[in-house]
């Protein structure tokens, strides 16, 4: 099998791994998001802006968990969810740093999962994006050369 | 053929696994009752602490227990 054959398959296994985090934990904060709302509204320094988040938030994962099975759009979705991951990511670090009001939980299954193991999950999913962002951008240089070659 | 098969066929399964997850463990995503101690008593609360981990459970400054005679406290990670 060629290099990009394999990359083209990692790209879909990664695809198929972030929609699945997204579309669960958006439908997780949907089906109750009165209680995810007054999670965010306990939250240190993001509090004010509850309501915004917790619509903006699932909506959000949605959108990026559909345009990662579009071509064209595919590499967006991939920036989009390095951004989202890396803002929680960054929040959780600067809360668990800084704030002396540490937010209990996360929601969904995720919650039975300490904070170093939800950063470690978090990191595991970038790295994935990260990868897919830099395969995606290789296998367009290889079809774009082939293109101008022809 | 067999790549349309997959294009159509992968997220389908990807979005419906992550739906059916999302219902299977709906219960863990509801908060937990706990209690915290008052002037009267103790109160009950909702509390998001899921009484696993090494470090006590706090709403604000209430230490919150398992039980209303607020002899067994509640864990969450440190």
């Amino acid at each position: 099998m060629s290099h990009k054959g394999i990359y083209s398959k990692l790209i879909t296994l990664f695809s198929l791994l972030l929609t699945i985090l997204f579309v669960y934990t958006a439908v997780s904060k949907l089906m109750h998001l009165d209680t995810f709302q007054l999670r965010v509204e306990r939250m240190p320094y993001i509090a004010s802006y509850a309501t915004v988040i917790s619509w903006a938030v699932p909506f959000l994962e949605l959108v990026i968990a559909g345009l990662l099975w579009f071509t064209r759009y595919r590499i967006l979705a991939l920036y989009a969810s390095l951004v989202l991951l890396g803002s929680f990511t960054i929040y959780i670090l600067i809360v668990l740093k800084y704030s002396e009001s540490i937010p209990c939980s996360c929601g969904g299954v995720i919650s039975a999962l300490g904070w170093r193991d939800h950063i470690l999950l978090n990191i595991f999913f970038m790295v994935l994006a990260l990868l897919g962002i830099l395969w995606s951008k290789k296998q367009y240089n290889i079809q774009t050369n082939q293109n101008t070659v022809q | 053929m067999k790549s349309n098969f997959l294009k159509l066929v992968l997220p389908a399964f990807a979005i419906l696994l992550a739906v059916g997850l999302a219902f299977a463990t709906e219960e863990s995503n509801l908060p937990y009752v706990g209690y915290i101690a008052t002037q009267s008593g103790y109160a009950e609360i909702q509390t998001d602490c899921p009484n696993l981990g090494e470090g006590y459970c706090y709403e604000g400054l209430d230490q919150v227990f398992n039980d209303s005679g607020l002899t067994d406290p509640k864990r969450t990670w440190d």
